[in-house]
């Protein structure tokens, strides 16, 4: 292609046509750049780091693309790590100093933000119908909420509850919300505390005639929420109460095996949490692989699935909004967790969706499928976003059952799956509904 | 390897010059559902169509009655009802390859083959949606679109279910209003008051906080008074906090999501390419004009840059010189300049095209390219024009930096240290020199025009004699095979070039 591209005017130059087999569109390239820029980092060689660093900064933007701005927070954390590696980057530590601050979302906003994409709501839709369908004939519903968003999937559980649960004899069961507050939460941040959050959603409840209690448990996830675990155990036995595990996005910040001086906290914490006995455990995660242990490795997984955010932020956020930079800026700070971050500090660890499975089959608790009805719902859920959203209907080969997988322009974004414990015993009967 | 790669190549990496000109596009594709997004069939064959014929609508005409037809077998089935002779094609004996279809405007998600759509008519409407005008209006909400279709769609279902908060929001879906509802103040105030009259409604509703077994040793933000087992009730509304401020601005962001798109700009300007070359927007001229239409639609294109093969010529000799001949200026100028007309890349950063990353399925990218090719990317990349230079906004000036060579601009005062270790970074990073010689000889300065030296502006500002510098970095660094083509050219200071033809 080169010279003859070049030298001949009457050829058209095509960039994106190269005739190599090498597809190279400009995110290959700044990929590219940004792996050279982390092997110069792994290396300890300061020249070639400053050089790529002096590239990549010349392309990268953080009011471009959506490439550009990726690659923008990549560099960034790239720099952050170098300048705490090694003495031999020390000419980067004044470029990593500063962080920003994060947004601290008021309940009004959190609560638009997580309908900007399917990205929560997916999730939400999903396991608020599995849990509908557990709880059906429970006098009374005990559900422990471990999301990111701070309780948004809750009101319109509550509402489901309230519509769907009702018959004449009975009236909706009594909800019990338990949520964990913990030291140093990831992002997004909320902006009240959980005892107004309480509030609210007790009062909300009330209009719809559910009643309500609202419970804060002060547990950790890095040392695999045992003070959850232990309340939780020590909690009275109800009769005819359903135990819902509700996990949106926060199982990962349990360790797992590849932080390696702890045991591993992300197998024993779902096996703690089989010994409950739950009436159902919804597990919905990012379909991503942040534990390699190999920097490089991580670096092109994270690449290779933080465009999305940045993607998906252009059809609904305009340029330069204030809202596309706190939701930029919680990526960010996800970005630098997983570059810059080693040790117990890189909380970010992601799993794919196969080993979360694997984990959960080996602590005794079996898949349930979700059903038409609610592909039907999420679909048309999808039809109201950009027209990039879809959803993957996987049936997993290991248990044939089918778990439902969002995804933006064809690539896995979130799963959904939903658990129930193998061989369940029942402590008291219960009616079915 | 081929050449006459004007209109098409395959995703695997043969090319075939199929014309893809609206008369001759007439193999339908057979009948079938719609296809997935992702990645296409890699065998497929990759068809980029003009955006005059992806806009184009009804170009097929009946000489009698006038009917417009937008395939030409529409229009033969028509001309049998006016008894003339009417000539269909058969669909050709060879097996079909699948089509898939690129977007043509640089910069779009859909512009890489990796990233093609497998429909004609989806391309067609991503052309329309994303890069046309947008022509129809909903009425009730005033909302653009510019396929027929989305309005049509969208005008069914617009004002028809809609949820109204006591505050004023409205939204089009029941989840998020629900999720609104329960945590909107206004709502909360009103159950308050309700609370304070029916106490008996709920009896059992309370807020519980249960102390946990451990304090934790750090004050948690929050200090819950350790109320075991005390239900307290929810009655004066004074206790929620009021967060009326917030509420007006919650209207822009909901607006947004009933947006389905925010206006774009028209990188790609097909309008302008009408006037100057009304017959000659290459892509829809029958066969035999092709390439000499495409000379044209370019020759068209570079006029719009007539501005930068002068500054060329203005800057350094040996910058011009790199690319030989004098008369190649434009084509070079195609591949580097920031022309936004070109590139379909606005360089002011307003509402840039969504620009879609490396699809995962792609092999590991290989670290070896060619300089040129690098280039190239790089050219397109590097037309941002904004001034977001992220060590520049963190403030990294090391301007004493001990390298002789102060490649970069003077804001970035990040200089570009010459590789004298070499040793250290020789091997596994031969693909790196390129992308970086290619990068980074071609973009000095961001926001000023690329010379070859990616000088320009910066170049009085007092650093070492760039040029120099420029042939020490050469030197050092030390090209691949990816450097052939500037060592054909003439007059740079070609005794350090020259050296390094593999």
């Amino acid at each position: 292609m080169n010279k003859a591209m070049i030298l001949n005017p009457t050829r058209p130059v095509w960039p994106g046509f190269s005739s190599s087999k090498s597809l190279c569109g400009d995110a290959n390239c700044m990929e590219q750049l940004l792996l050279h820029c982390a092997n110069a980092i792994e290396s300890n060689d300061a020249t070639l780091t400053q050089q790529t660093i002096w590239v990549i900064n010349n392309l990268a933007s953080s009011d471009g693309d959506s490439t550009q701005r990726l690659a923008s927070s990549l560099l960034r954390a790239l720099i952050s790590r170098a300048a705490t590696k090694s003495p031999a980057f020390s000419f980067l530590s004044v470029a990593s100093a500063s962080h920003e601050t994060l947004h601290r979302f008021s309940v009004i906003e959190l609560a638009a933000f997580v309908d900007l994409t399917p990205w929560h709501r997916f999730g939400f839709i999903a396991a608020n119908a599995a849990i509908l369908d557990a709880v059906k004939g429970y006098s009374s519903v005990h559900i422990v909420d471990l999301s990111l968003t701070h309780c948004m999937q809750i009101p319109t559980l509550i509402d489901s509850m309230a519509t769907k649960l009702i018959n004449k004899e009975q009236p909706p069961p009594l909800l019990k919300l338990t949520v964990v507050l913990s030291e140093s939460p990831p992002p997004p941040l909320l902006g009240i505390s959980y005892e107004e959050l309480g509030l609210k959603l007790v009062s909300f409840a009330a209009t719809r005639n559910v009643a309500m209690e609202f419970r804060i448990i002060y547990s950790s996830y890095s040392d695999g929420l045992s003070s959850l675990i232990e309340q939780l155990r020590l909690d009275p036995l109800v009769c005819n109460e359903a135990l819902v595990v509700n996990c949106h996005m926060m199982l990962h910040y349990i360790p797992n095996d590849t932080l390696s001086y702890l045991s591993p906290s992300r197998s024993l914490f779902l096996k703690e949490l089989r010994d409950l006995n739950p009436t159902m455990v919804t597990l919905i995660e990012e379909d991503a692989d942040f534990t390699s242990s190999n920097f490089i490795a991580r670096l092109r997984s994270l690449f290779n699935y933080m465009w999305i955010p940045y993607d998906t932020a252009d059809t609904f956020l305009t340029c330069g909004s204030e809202q596309r930079q706190w939701y930029e800026a919680d990526i960010g700070w996800r970005i630098d967790n997983v570059v810059a971050k080693e040790g117990a500090e890189r909380v970010e660890r992601l799993e794919p969706k196969s080993r979360w499975f694997e984990r959960m089959r080996e602590a005794d608790f079996t898949g349930v499928g979700f059903g038409e009805a609610v592909a039907r719902e999420v679909q048309t859920m999808l039809e109201e976003h950009a027209a990039g959203w879809g959803m993957k209907r996987d049936v997993d080969d290991s248990d044939d059952v089918e778990r439902f997988v969002l995804t933006w322009k064809g690539h896995s974004v979130v799963f959904a799956s939903a658990w129930v414990p193998m061989n369940r015993v029942d402590g008291c009967s219960h009616v079915e509904a | 390897m081929p050449v006459d790669l004007d209109n098409s190549s395959t995703v695997s990496g043969d090319a075939r010059s199929v014309s893809s000109t609206g008369n001759q596009n007439h193999n339908k594709p057979p009948k079938k559902k719609r296809n997935l997004p992702g990645m296409p069939d890699p065998k497929a064959e990759v068809i980029a169509l003009s955006p005059k014929t992806l806009m184009a609508t009804n170009r097929f005409v009946c000489e009698i009655c006038n009917k417009g037809f937008q395939r030409d077998q529409n229009l033969q089935l028509h001309r049998r009802g006016h008894n003339l002779p009417w000539k269909l094609r058969q669909r050709s004996s060879k097996e079909v390859r699948k089509k898939v279809y690129v977007c043509p405007v640089s910069g779009c998600v859909h512009h890489d083959p990796a990233r093609a759509l497998g429909d004609l008519t989806g391309i067609k409407k991503h052309f329309c949606r994303k890069h046309g005008d947008k022509k129809y209006k909903c009425e009730k909400c005033s909302k653009k679109y510019a396929v027929q279709s989305d309005w049509k769609a969208h005008s069914k279902i617009c004002g028809t279910k809609e949820y109204r908060c006591d505050c004023g929001t409205l939204f089009s879906r029941k989840d998020s209003f629900i999720t609104h509802r329960a945590f909107c103040d206004v709502l909360a105030e009103e159950t308050a008051m309700n609370h304070t009259h029916t106490n008996q409604l709920c009896p059992q509703t309370a807020v519980v906080l249960q102390p946990d077994l451990k304090s934790p040793a750090s004050a948690a933000p929050l200090t819950p008074p350790p109320t075991s087992n005390e239900p307290a009730k929810i009655s004066s509304p004074s206790v929620l906090p009021v967060e009326s401020s917030s509420e007006s601005p919650e209207n822009n962001p909901l607006e947004v999501i009933m947006d389905e798109e925010p206006p774009r700009t028209i990188g790609f300007n097909v309008s302008d390419d009408h006037s100057r070359t009304p017959r000659t927007i290459g892509f829809n001229a029958s066969d035999d004009h092709s390439s000499n239409n495409n000379k044209g639609v370019y020759a068209g294109l570079f006029a719009s840059s007539t501005a930068s093969p002068s500054l060329y010529a203005s800057s350094t000799p040996p910058s011009t010189s790199l690319f030989a001949p004098s008369s190649s200026m434009e084509p070079i100028s195609l591949c580097l300049s920031t022309n936004p007309s070109l590139f379909g890349r606005p360089t002011m950063a307003q509402d840039p095209p969504p620009h879609f990353l490396t699809p995962l399925s792609l092999p590991p990218p290989q670290p070896a390219m060619s300089a040129t090719a690098l280039l190239q990317k790089a050219a397109q990349m590097g037309s941002t024009g904004s001034g977001g230079s992220l060590l520049r906004g963190l403030g990294l000036v090391s301007s004493a930096s001990s390298s002789s060579m102060e490649l970069s601009s003077h804001d970035l005062g990040l200089g570009l240290l010459p590789c004298s270790s070499s040793g250290g970074s020789g091997g596994g990073s031969g693909g790196l020199k390129e992308l970086m010689l290619g990068n980074s000889c071609v973009f000095g300065p961001k926001q000023t025009t690329l010379d070859f030296l990616g000088l320009g502006r910066a170049v009085g500002n007092g650093s070492s004699n760039p040029v120099g510098g420029l042939s020490a970095l050469l030197t050092s660094i030390g090209g691949g095979g990816g450097m052939n083509v500037f060592g054909t050219a003439g007059e740079f200071s070609g005794k350090d070039i020259g050296r390094r033809s593999s």
